[in-house]
């Protein structure tokens, strides 16, 4: 153990010196010992997938405002620094690298696409830093990741069985399943068609190019089969025009989507009577949790996305966690280590709201924290478990709650 | 039933030869004129489509008048960013100006989308155009706004040919298009005809974007999803011949969508850079063009 | 930050090794290549696969460089007698359509998930000295890389490639073969994406299909351009200048009051397009001059000799 520390020092000790030669200015040669404590958020801001870039990163901030307004964490303010992986895996990587090196962060939060969270992961386990993520690739708790890794988003195949197992409940014997090319969209359509088979129904899928005109050809084939539902495996932009391609087509059957293809951000991109009826599976807190109302009414906002409501839990998650071992260092493994004790404790008590639970947190009290994304209780592996769903029906252009189960 | 299945498949196919025939005519008009690819298209569209929805769904315009705007805006932004960042390059004529150019025009098509992006965010925004159903004639379906698009696509087309072989300026242009020197040696000078080129190609592209962007949503990255087929239809066109731009839209159009009959979907895009690839071997000017470009 | 820095700097060596393929094929030759992506992605899964299958990771490199200098020579070949605009779409849509095939073959790359895990070489003796010890990796071929094409570039062959790029009919007359010499430069271009793409994947450990996007196009032509477009010195430098940029945008970025992390984000991108825009604008000078000294098949005393071909 002494051999590490003294090598840790040696390294810190270079870098520092590399720092002053490279002309930064004074630095802080152990940075988390003083002054706020940074936490990072990787989020798409720009490229294809940063649709939710904007209401991410303001939920993000607002998490920090929560904690600070409460005192932050041992008296200490707490600092989200946000980083935009462009999309694109490779800029993730460097993004990480800065926020890891530079700002010393105790944690990554965000890491939307899966192909993201993959490339940044390994960086994050072996300078043992925490990674909140909301992908949803059950490759990724696969890792050997050491417990540094915290998925916020249900797997794959817990949406995928959700989704299929609803469709049954509308009464559907066929289904047909219409998504780009992802690293899930084949095993969406295995699990649907296992959920179907069970119950003697029948159905298939086509999986599509990302980023086309039109998918007329494409939906063409789907109707060929005559489904009672369309399974709707696409992010927003392709979901909405295989929508209207449906609309026209004049197929009249049921449509289930996933949450990131079918929400507010669709509903207010296409016309009414084109989304009249789509349902859509949202990962969520339990109904009588009033975190999630209680952040959309921060942010003024009618509806939000689960993904911003993860980010928003990543930065509570992070100062919880950090603040219920105040003696132990600051520092990614402390983080990994009270994590569950502040998320799912049995016995401590349920506290909906960020300022109340950090609060108790300092006066030694133990809390069961539960967020706005749901009730935040990860499995060994880091997978997320115990996740509500809201059960939402597109109804005259905005996304109208049916139940949460 | 097959019979049925191609027929339906091959409207499909020219629905989106139509979209991106008018693109691929301001790409290649662009080319003809001042001899170089400018893949700021792209962006042009989706400004385009951004101009379009402004008018149509922010201000209330009726469709027939957010076309106008759909062209005049991209055209006009289009001698802009031709003026500010292709002109500096093009001061200084070398043996590589023409790719020097290309390269340019890709940074341009980046600064561009990001513009846009700064300008207004990444969310999709949509026209208040109601979506209508299909109206089926003999078991083949088709949209009314396919139709309209179309409509719109062949009358542009037939304007242009009007302009082209009318007036003074449109007959300058395509001496210039058919052979640059021949008409240079008739005192017809290819540069001042430049901005009315840019302005044209860029416009159409922009029409083209407000169409594509009806059928899907206005967001930054709008006219990439056409950009590939754009090309194929330029290149299969001849990339100097505007009649092989339009015929080469329709081809790559309907070749795209007849292939998903053999070919899983995922590789749609491929079909286009297959026919690149077929029509370079088999006839390397282009299907339709007259004069070739070999040197 | 010593890890930053030497994250970066390995990183700018992958980038300096792709300008220097550009600068032969687009700086020495004249053939624009859209698709250094591609070839540089086929690099980096042709090396990921291979290794993953027991090959050891020097063969490995090799057969990846190999693999794509055919493809870029096939390329070359098939555009023979069209201007290099041809060249250009059909390289731009060859990048594209690998993406395709990586994103879709997920028996063979993984699909869009990736590839992870990729073994690097001394990892797992070295943890602690692999950063640096793949840096230096790195710029050895970077090194290596320049003192090849210098020797190359100064021999008969570059004058003749700096002749055909300059004017091919001149060069055919003199009795060059002009397809033959392109394609050659086209090829070591290739060759260079290539290496690039097998030395990156096996730095990173982890490859998907959005790494090889055209951003990475976009940096590598600036690089390229801000370095002198013709001077191999001068791409390296420009490697680093381009990363340079790119990590101090970060900085500069938040410095911005009253801006959202969108805006912020959007207006960094934009930048760096705007970048290359100028530099392309104030650079062309500098690298006509200087490769046309070195051209030889023309009086060296003729001013601007581009200035006469139109």
């Amino acid at each position: 153990m002494a051999k590490t520390t003294r090598r840790e020092f040696l390294i810190h000790a270079a870098g520092a010196a590399a720092v002053g030669a490279a002309g930064f200015g004074p630095m802080r040669a152990r940075a988390q010992d003083s002054g706020p404590i940074k936490i990072g958020m990787i989020i798409p801001l720009t490229g294809t997938t940063s649709q939710y870039g904007t209401t991410m990163s303001i939920a993000a901030k607002l998490a920090v405002n929560d904690i600070n307004g409460a005192g932050g964490v041992g008296g200490r303010q707490i600092e989200v620094v946000i980083e935009d992986d462009r999309s694109n895996p490779e800029a993730a990587v460097r993004a990480a690298r800065k926020l890891i090196d530079i700002d010393k962060v105790v944690a990554i939060g965000g890491s939307y696409a899966s192909a993201v969270t993959s490339a940044i992961a390994p960086l994050c386990w072996e300078s043992r830093t925490v990674l909140f993520t909301a992908s949803g690739a059950d490759s990724i708790t696969r890792t050997p990741h050491q417990g540094y890794i915290f998925r916020t988003s249900p797997t794959v195949t817990l949406q995928g069985t959700r989704v299929g197992q609803f469709a049954r409940e509308i009464g559907a014997k066929s289904f047909f399943f219409l998504g780009p090319q992802t690293p899930f969209a084949q095993s969406y359509i295995d699990i649907i068609s296992t959920i179907f088979k069970e119950g003697g129904g029948t159905g298939g899928g086509l999986i599509y190019e990302e980023k086309r005109a039109s998918y007329r050809t494409e939906v063409d084939q789907a109707l060929r089969a005559k489904p009672d539902v369309v399974i709707l495996g696409g992010y927003v932009p392709d979901t909405g025009v295989v929508l209207k391609d449906l609309f026209r087509a004049g197929y009249a059957g049921g449509r289930i989507g996933f949450s990131f293809g079918v929400n507010q951000v669709l509903a207010q991109a296409i016309p009414a009577e084109v989304g009249e009826g789509a349902y859509s599976l949202v990962p969520s807190a339990s109904e009588e949790s009033t975190a999630y109302k209680t952040l959309i009414a921060k942010m003024n906002l009618p509806s939000l996305n689960t993904y911003s409501c993860q980010m928003y839990d990543h930065v509570v998650l992070a100062a919880l966690a950090l603040a219920n071992e105040p003696s132990a260092p600051i520092n990614g493994t402390t983080l990994r280590d009270n994590v569950r004790a502040i998320s799912q404790n049995r016995s401590g008590q349920q506290v909906f709201d960020a300022a109340a639970a950090l609060k108790l947190v300092a006066a030694g009290k133990a809390v069961n924290y539960d967020g706005p994304s749901g009730p935040l209780e990860f499995a060994e592996n880091g997978d997320v478990e115990g996740v509500y769903f809201r059960y939402e029906q597109m109804q005259k252009g905005t996304m109208a709650l049916l139940k949460v189960a | 039933m097959l019979i049925a299945e191609v027929a339906q498949y091959m409207v499909n196919g020219l629905v989106l030869g139509a979209l991106v025939a008018l693109p691929a005519l301001g790409l290649t008009l662009i080319f003809s004129v001042q001899g170089f690819v400018n893949f700021s298209v792209a962006a042009q569209m989706t400004v385009g489509a951004y101009a379009a929805w402004a008018a149509g769904a922010a201000l209330g315009w009726p469709p027939i008048l957010i076309m106008p705007v759909a062209f005049v805006v991209p055209g006009i932004l289009g001698i802009v960013a031709d003026r500010l960042a292709l002109a500096p390059v093009r001061r200084r004529p070398g043996a590589h100006t023409p790719l020097m150019l290309a390269v340019v025009s890709i940074a341009l098509n980046l600064a561009l989308e990001n513009a846009l992006h700064f300008l207004f965010g990444g969310d999709l925004r949509s026209f208040d155009l109601a979506v209508e159903r299909d109206v089926s004639v003999a078991g083949i379906a088709m949209g009314p706004q396919q139709l309209r698009n179309l409509a719109t696509a062949l009358t542009i087309a037939v304007t242009l040919a009007a302009f082209f072989s009318l007036t003074r300026w449109g007959k300058a242009m395509r001496a210039v298009a058919d052979n640059a020197d021949l008409a240079r040696l008739k005192g017809i000078e290819p540069a001042r005809l430049a901005g009315l080129a840019t302005f044209i190609g860029m416009g159409l592209a922009g029409i083209g974007g407000a169409l594509l962007a009806i059928d899907t949503s206005v967001d930054p990255s709008t006219g990439s999803r056409l950009i590939l087929i754009i090309f194929a239809a330029s290149v299969v066109g001849g990339l100097t011949s505007l009649t092989g731009a339009v015929l080469g839209a329709l081809v790559v159009g309907i070749v795209g969508e007849v292939a998903l009959i053999v070919m899983p979907p995922v590789y749609q895009s491929l079909t286009a850079f297959v026919v690149i690839l077929l029509v370079l071997l088999i006839r390397p000017n282009g299907l339709f063009a007259a004069v070739g470009v070999r040197r | 930050m010593i890890t930053y820095l030497l994250f970066l700097g390995t990183l700018a060596g992958i980038y300096a090794i792709l300008a220097l393929g550009l600068v032969v094929s687009w700086g020495q030759a004249g053939m624009v290549n859209l698709g250094l992506a591609g070839f540089f992605g086929l690099g980096a899964y042709a090396s990921a696969i291979l290794s993953g299958a027991g090959v050891p990771i020097g063969l490995a490199w090799c057969l990846a460089t190999l693999l794509s200098a055919a493809a870029g020579i096939a390329f070359c070949l098939l555009t023979r007698t069209l201007r290099g605009d041809y060249l250009a779409i059909v390289t731009l849509g060859f990048a594209e359509g690998l993406r395709l095939v990586e994103t879709n073959e997920r028996w063979l790359t993984g699909g869009s998930d990736g590839i992870s895990g990729i073994r690097a070489p001394l990892k797992s003796l070295l943890p602690d000295a692999f950063p640096s010890l793949y840096l230096a990796v790195t710029w050895a071929v970077v090194a290596v890389a320049v003192v090849l094409l210098a020797r190359l570039l100064r021999s008969p062959f570059g004058r003749a490639l700096r002749a055909v790029r300059d004017d091919e009919q001149v060069a055919a007359v003199a009795g060059k073969s002009v397809m033959r010499l392109k394609c050659q430069a086209f090829g070591i271009g290739a060759a260079l994406f290539g290496i690039a793409g097998a030395v990156y994947a096996h730095f990173t450990s982890y490859i998907a299909p959005d790494n090889f996007g055209v951003q990475i196009t976009i940096y590598i032509f600036l690089a390229a351009t801000a370095g002198g477009y013709s001077r191999l010195v001068g791409a390296v430098a420009g490697a680093l200048a381009v990363m340079t940029i790119l990590e101090a945008s970060r900085l500069a970025a938040t410095a911005i009051p009253g801006l959202d992390a969108v805006e912020i984000a959007a207006l960094r991108e934009f930048a760096i397009a705007v970048a290359l825009i100028l530099i392309i604008q104030w650079r062309p000078d500098g690298m006509f001059r200087m490769t046309n000294q070195r051209a030889g098949t023309r009086p060296v005393a003729r001013p601007v000799a581009a200035d006469v071909h139109s």
